[in-house]
């Protein structure tokens, strides 16, 4: 899951510094091996670069890549399961796959027209909260109510 | 949800400022990262309030870009449905099957009801088979043209076929 609330870090790139408004971009000084901006306070916030704190020569993005991958493959599988064997196991999982498949999507989604450092911190933040909603609203249906297969059988019954 | 929380030290910094009591070792010339640059150009179109060139409206349709974006819009489409069928939940009192015997009772035409589902079906089929497409491409096969295309055909009737299959059950 990707947190976008974090402890201490500042990524060196794309990233306001809470100590110094200066951009690392005004002064030519970057060190080409691998290494973290080290905050000497430990504050929270949201940052507008990738959610997977990225240095140079981080895998973050490519490891994020696979992982989509592998969740649109699980999430396929998912269909025929919730068909055969529906119940709560495969309701719960379907509401995680769901969630998230649908949580990354739109986030290439706002990665691809979204721009500018504010509007693209804003529309994570937004996003994420959204994501949240949606996550807690299917684990209360399936808790509280029929759950996702029965409601699909339900809703095509008719 | 996990905080991460990078201890990673060693860092150049501006010279200038004495605040920065980070220790630096390394002092060599800067690149920018794609993000920078991204970013620098985006602040420096919308400060000169620069004109988009026409783009969408001009280019000529092709089957790939109309699927493409359709993959696209049936996807934000039904998460939008499952994020409002969500805080649906939530928000509305009574149950599930409460609400279905509403709609029950407004005694919809059987043509309706198979519309209704077709158009729940659609998406759902469409996105789905595509998605199987994208993940034959991110396998690194079906890049030339005739088999983009072919492809492409191929998942748009098994998607009409499916989404009648499942709308007419």
């Amino acid at each position: 899951m990707a947190a976008i609330v974090r402890l201490g870090s500042v990524c060196r790139r794309g990233f306001t510094p809470l100590l110094y408004q200066s951009t690392l971009l005004s002064r030519p000084l970057a060190v080409p091996h691998k290494y973290q901006e080290q905050s000497h306070l430990l504050t929270a916030r949201i940052h507008a670069s990738q959610a997977l704190n990225a240095g140079p020569g981080s895998k973050a993005a490519s490891l994020h890549w696979t992982a989509e991958r592998a969740l649109s493959i699980l999430l396929l599988a998912m269909g025929p399961v919730a068909y055969c064997s529906p119940g709560p196991v495969i309701d719960y999982s379907l509401a995680a796959a769901l969630t998230l498949h649908g949580h990354w999507g739109l986030g290439q989604v706002l990665t691809d027209y979204v721009h500018g450092e504010a509007k693209i911190k804003a529309a994570n933040a937004g996003l994420f909260l959204l994501s949240t909603v949606t996550f807690a609203g299917l684990c209360y249906f399936n808790y509280n109510d029929v759950g996702i297969c029965k409601a699909v059988a339900l809703l095509w019954s008719k | 949800m996990a905080l991460l929380l990078r201890t990673f030290v060693r860092q150049g910094v501006c010279l200038a400022r004495p605040q920065c009591g980070v220790l630096y070792r390394h002092a060599a010339p800067m690149g920018t990262t794609a993000k920078e640059e991204m970013n620098k150009f985006w602040a420096k179109n919308t400060k000169l309030n620069r004109p988009m060139s026409p783009h969408v409206t001009i280019y000529k349709w092709s089957v790939p870009m109309v699927m493409s974006i359709t993959h696209r819009g049936t996807g934000v489409g039904l998460s939008g449905a499952i994020s409002a069928f969500a805080l649906a939940a939530m928000v509305l009192p009574g149950g599930f099957p409460g609400y279905l015997d509403l709609i029950h009772s407004l005694s919809v035409g059987p043509f309706l009801i198979g519309l209704a589902k077709f158009g729940i079906s659609f998406p759902v089929s469409y996105h789905t088979l595509n998605g199987i497409r994208h993940l034959y491409w991110d396998i690194g096969k079906g890049f030339k043209i005739p088999e983009v295309y072919r492809s492409g055909y191929t998942v748009i009737v098994l998607s009409v076929i499916a989404s009648v299959a499942l709308a007419s059950l």
